[in-house]
């Protein structure tokens, strides 16, 4: 069985994953870092060149350089503009485009997933992880790495210019250094555990709404918006604790980060000031001292966002990494075996099956359908009819023995061979939200029209279409027309036909129809599905009754077979199941 | 920047009973905020007095001042970040739990027109943009703005000329500033409505997933994505590319001002009348001025996101309860449970579904709904249930109309078993309890026997304590159903609504069902939706419905015996089987 909830990966394979996708941008990456060298030197010559205009134009007395000085320091700031304007435009792309491709493998991956992954995830988890949880991965991958290399490269410039004017001095200038990297070292060690644990407390909250928007008709239908709000509540409080736990930590070590530098300034004022008292340091040279500190601070406080930002765009990144890595889509036989031409028998032999690591459903299925028979599958809720019929489109595989088609395991064929030869029309039908025709074709859409209608008259989608506003155009799902639960049943059914497949797997489809129409799907369902392989389940008798062949199964076995005129008279569990109706014919 | 404003400003009125510790907070953080413009004024000090007249006395004492205003801040900012991050964070539990609150008085009307997917991330997704903004955005928020100010009210007490010479670089800031701010707002507002369509493609494609497998629409429904995908990385590129060249532009023109004040202040040091610490005081305040908007500009993507998800959180705000108590509504009591439907008419857009609808239940009996599917037997039994009032005419119960009584008072009355029936999170004793959480172990184990639950339960090694995940995977149907209807059992409601309880169950269950039936409406008004024969027999009158109105009434026995609309339908449903049997 395939592992579809894998843990999180940890911190090293998680970069691991990474690093290729901010590779793929190289150029980009080329382009941003080396605009950050250049961004980083001029923002280093601005004030060096104030120095000079200070010491020689202005307390100098030269005036006559003042106008160059001024000029070059303008010109530099143009250029400073280009490359700053580069610089960020080539980072952000860079986020955005990692974002895009990283969302992109979510969703191929999303499309390829087994059926065990979405019994397992939440419909808004899945989403989520494709939405907003990259958003700190685009940002940190984008502005937060070249960010992150730009404080370096300006700590370590003003070091170098600070060292070049005043090897002393600058050395004095540094005592702030060794405690911010202390400082930046226990925060990053303090913070990392509570931001998993407020990110573990968001995803209760989620559970908890989640819950009560799709239980809402539950919920005020006793009344009980009381608990459920309580419920919400208490989460919600929950998770503000841990971000004031985690906001605590921040604010006793972020404020530092940026009072550090300034006992470094101080330290200058005051050595630095004797220093120019004594005549071995020039006014312009102090001001430099001063101002490139004070330039620091701002790199120095980058570099704690940044760290509370990779530590979130990890996180995500290892949730959805372990996704992609871990998760396997169905496994496909290469080369695969070809399906034969011609009709198609199904034969499940020995099939048992469990839902992960659950008990069995299904105990030892031997099953015969031939081509042009309609064999019914029934049983009393929860006895494995529709983890029987799951089994042959590979929306499950059997954990032992076979499921065949024409002789050939259903492992052993493509995924779109197998597909295209079985359609389904599962429990709960799903429509997409396009218009009528394009859900009637969306399993073969390049089938005839003549086609269509025909199977949406044997359907009875044609009894309703005219009610639609735009007949066949009209755009179904939440911004067009809401079709009742009988009426999708009806379009999934036509959509399964005009599918034109020769295995066709009825999942009760019929549940939602009234009786009336009911009977006219029973009657035309036999001449609409001629010659091919069908199987299907349902509760009702009048729906089992179009089977040539039922077969009734029980906590996960075949406990009867046969046709069903003869076992309702043999008064089996046949007739136990579906006695009564049988009883009022 | 007054664009994200708009949709902020709902956040004001969180701040209410906070507005106190919030005035001192932004005293504090003004505080901290002019400490390194006095800082500057002191470097300036520091070299006029203290450097250039040799005074090494007045030189310490400047340092000892600069480390002072250094601790000063420090301390003043830890505070500010925790008590901005305390006040933030109270308001985000009051925005969510109001939201939430608001959510789930709205009625059904808004959770059918609205996917709950989407609902979900405005109580998530949305308040978690605003929290981060909230927690550590408005710290760097308040404290960099103030500094800004600070830093201008500093650079024209220190000199008010050389003031007067930067603000030259004024008008093409405000010219900058307003190309920014309105190719930015189409430009975000684009990017939202791409990345909402992303999310909308995503959301509908994971919900059909089955759907698109079995078909093997992947590759269509994956180019379909990646061309959303693109559009939206593409509109993401341009608004970024417009925030590339305006954080740029400002800090160009912050060196502009720098040169310009260096260039005045040279020629004003000719004329004596300006020292060169002041000049170079006011150099570095310009520096402090255009500083914080480094740092504005890196918010700048937040604050538009969160302004973003307070419009669609604003959106749900706006939604009015359609469903509300009216002035002076009363507690019901204890019903006797009479049901009278007067002259009702309901639609749930123009055209009416529910024509001039008459009914009378006396208080313990049972009638049924029949009917084809769109005939109006659900939505009359939700106008029952309160989900919808009637356009016109009037629902009342013991006599007393639907909207004149205390909703609540009356729902916790009122047992609902529908077709699909939903499961919370929890052990299926717990999802019993939901109909009445006084309930005692006894009574929830007493209605899972009556139900026929601890049969279900039997199956699992917890028994009743056995964990069901949201929705109730790993249960079937029918025992999702057999839960449900305990639980409508141990809330002991007068009235009872059975819509469709029975449909998607095997006829062995059913029969199981049909028995705690007996047990379950004795004594109560109930309204019982099927479509199956044996279940409406019970009933003590059968009303068919057709298009919204009443067709046909009567006992079963009298209208079997009749040739009218029951019998039609009564026949339609055993045909297949008579056919076929026969």
């Amino acid at each position: 069985m395939n592992q579809v909830d894998p843990p999180d990966l940890a911190l090293w394979t998680t970069m691991r994953h990474l690093v290729p996708l901010w590779r793929a941008q190289w150029r980009l990456a080329a382009l941003g870092l080396s605009c950050a060298l250049a961004f980083t030197a001029l923002s280093l010559l601005i004030p060096i060149l104030i120095q000079r205009t200070i010491d020689d134009a202005i307390d100098g007395g030269d005036r006559s350089v003042l106008v160059p000085y001024l000029t070059a320091i303008a010109v530099v700031a143009v250029v400073r503009f280009g490359v700053n304007f580069t610089r960020r435009y080539a980072t952000a792309r860079i986020g955005i485009r990692v974002e895009a491709r990283l969302r992109s493998m979510l969703y191929d991956a999303y499309l390829r997933y087994p059926r065990a992954f979405y019994d397992r995830h939440a419909t808004g988890e899945v989403i989520s992880r494709a939405t907003n949880d990259i958003y700190p991965v685009r940002y940190f991958i984008g502005w937060g790495v070249v960010q992150a290399i730009q404080s370096l490269l300006m700590l370590i410039g003003a070091g170098i210019v600070l060292t070049v004017v005043n090897p002393r001095l600058a050395l004095t200038a540094a005592i702030a250094m060794p405690p911010i990297a202390i400082l930046t070292y226990f925060f990053a060690h303090r913070v990392f555990p509570i931001s998993r644990e407020v990110q573990r407390k968001k995803g209760h909250l989620t559970e908890a709404s989640d819950e009560a928007v799709v239980g809402i008709e539950m919920v005020q239908a006793f009344g009980r918006e009381d608990d459920v709000r309580n419920r919400f509540g208490d989460r919600a409080e929950s998770v503000r604790h841990e971000t004031m736990r985690q906001a605590s930590i921040e604010a006793r070590f972020l404020p530092g980060l940026v009072f550090l530098p300034t006992l470094g300034i101080a330290a200058v004022l005051l050595i630095g000031g004797r220093e120019a008292i004594a005549g071995n340091l020039t006014i312009g040279e102090f001001t430099l001292f001063v101002t490139l500190l004070l330039q620091l601070v701002w790199p120095l406080e980058a570099l704690g966002w940044i760290i509370n930002l990779g530590q979130r765009a990890t996180a995500a990144a290892s949730r959805s990494f372990a996704w992609l890595e871990s998760i396997e889509p169905l496994r496909e036989r290469r080369p695969p075996l070809a399906l034969p031409e011609g009709p198609l028998p199904v034969r499940l032999e020995d099939v048992r099956f469990r839902y992960g690591t659950g008990s069995e459903v299904l105990r030892g299925i031997d099953l015969e359908v031939e081509p042009g028979e309609i064999v019914a599958v029934c049983g009393p809720t929860g006895s494995g009819k529709t983890s029987l019929l799951n089994l042959l489109p590979r929306f499950y595989d059997p954990t032992f023995g076979h499921a065949r088609l024409g002789g050939v395991d259903v492992r052993d064929v493509s995924l779109a061979e197998l597909r295209k030869a079985v359609a389904i029309v599962t429990q709960k039908p799903v429509l997409f939200s396009v218009p009528l025709r394009d859900n009637l074709l969306a399993a073969r859409p390049d089938a005839d029209w003549s086609e269509v209608l025909d199977a949406c008259e044997a359907a009875g989608v044609a009894e309703f279409v005219g009610d639609l506003p735009d007949g066949y155009d009209t755009l179904i799902g939440e911004r067009g027309v809401n079709l009742s639960g009988g009426q999708r049943q009806r379009v999934a059914l036509a959509r399964a036909l005009i599918a034109g497949s020769r295995v066709l797997v009825l999942d009760d489809p019929m549940s939602a129809v009234d009786t009336e129409t009911e009977r006219h799907l029973v009657e035309n369902l036999r001449p609409a599905v001629a010659g091919r392989t069908v199987l299907i389940s349902g509760q009702r008798l009048s729906t089992v009754l179009v089977a040539d062949r039922a077969v009734v199964l029980r906590d996960g076995v075949i406990v009867e077979r046969g046709l069903p005129d003869e076992l309702i008279r043999a008064g089996g569990p046949f007739a136990e199941l579906f006695g009564e109706e049988a009883l009022v014919a | 920047m007054s664009a994200p404003r708009v949709g902020l400003s709902r956040l004001w009125r969180y701040t209410v009973g906070r507005r106190g510790r919030l005035t001192i907070v932004l005293i504090l953080a003004a505080i901290s905020a002019a400490a390194p413009v006095a800082g500057w004024h002191i470097v300036g000090d520091a070299i006029d007095n203290g450097i250039r007249a040799r005074d090494d006395g007045r030189l310490v004492a400047d340092v000892v001042a600069y480390v002072g205003i250094g601790v000063v801040a420090w301390l003043l900012g830890t505070a500010t970040w925790l008590m901005l991050a305390g006040i933030g964070q109270q308001m985000v539990l009051d925005l969510r739990r109001g939201l939430f609150e608001h959510l789930t008085s709205l009625s059904l009307r808004y959770f059918s027109e609205q996917k709950a997917g989407w609902i979900i991330s405005r109580l998530t997704s949305d308040v978690d943009a605003l929290s981060d903004v909230l927690n550590q955005g408005l710290t760097t928020l308040v404290v960099n703005t103030l500094t800004l100010v600070a830093a201008i009210g500093g650079l024209f007490l220190l000199d008010w000329r050389l003031g007067l010479v930067a603000l030259l670089v004024l008008p093409p800031g405000i010219l900058v500033t307003r190309w920014f701010q309105r190719r930015s707002h189409t430009a975000f507002q684009d990017v939202r409505t791409r990345i909402a369509a992303v999310t909308a493609q995503l959301a509908e494609s994971v919900a059909g997933m089955a759907v698109v497998q079995a078909f093997s629409r992947e590759q269509a429904f994956q180019s379909e994505f990646e061309q959303l995908n693109d559009d939206n990385r593409r509109s993401n590129t341009y608004a970024q590319k417009l925030s590339s060249v305006f954080f740029p532009a400002i800090e160009l023109l912050g060196v502009i001002a720098q040169v310009a004040v260096l260039y005045a202040g040279a020629r004003m040091i000719d004329g004596d009348a300006l020292e060169i610490g002041t000049l170079i005081a006011a150099v570095g305040l310009l520096s402090l001025v255009f500083q914080p908007l480094q740092e504005l500009s890196e918010l700048y993507g937040q604050v538009q996101a969160a302004s973003a998800a307070m419009e669609k959180i604003s959106t749900v705000f706006d939604a009015e309860r359609d469903i509300v108590d009216r002035p002076g509504a009363e507690d019901v009591g204890r019903l006797d449970g009479r049901i009278e439907l007067d002259q009702v008419v309901f639609a749930y857009g123009k055209e009416p579904v529910i024509h001039g609808l008459e009914l009378d239940i006396p208080a313990g009996g049972c009638i049924a709904l029949v009917g084809e599917s769109g005939g109006g037997k659900s939505t009359t039994a939700k106008l029952v249930a309160r989900f919808y009032d009637p356009r016109s005419g009037a629902v009342r119960v013991d006599g007393n109309d639907l909207r004149d009584v205390r909703l609540r008072s009356y729902r916790r009355q009122l047992g609902v078993v529908l077709q699909d029936p939903f499961l919370f999170s929890g052990t299926i004793a717990e999802n019993i309890r939901f109909g009445r959480p006084s309930a005692t172990e006894d009574e929830i184990l007493a209605a899972a026997r009556a139900i026929g639950v601890d049969r279900v339960a039997a199956r699992f090694e917890d028994g009743l304590d056995h964990v069901v995940r949201e929705g109730g995977a790993g249960l079937s149907a029918g025992e999702r159903q057999l839960i449900s209807i305990a639980r409508a059992l141990v809330a002991d409601p007068r009235i009872l609504i059975l819509d469709e309880a029975t449909s998607n169950i095997d006829r062995p269950t059913e029969i199981l069902i049909e028995q705690a039936f007996d047990t379950l409406l004795r004594g109560r008004t109930s309204i019982i939706i099927a479509h199956r024969l044996t279940t409406v027999r019970r009933a003590d009158e059968i009303l068919v419905l057709e298009r919204g109105r009443i067709t046909q009434r009567g006992t079963y026995d009298a209208l079997i015996a009749t040739d009218g609309p029951f019998r039609r339908l009564a026949t339609s449903l055993q045909g297949a089987a008579v056919r076929r049997v026969a």
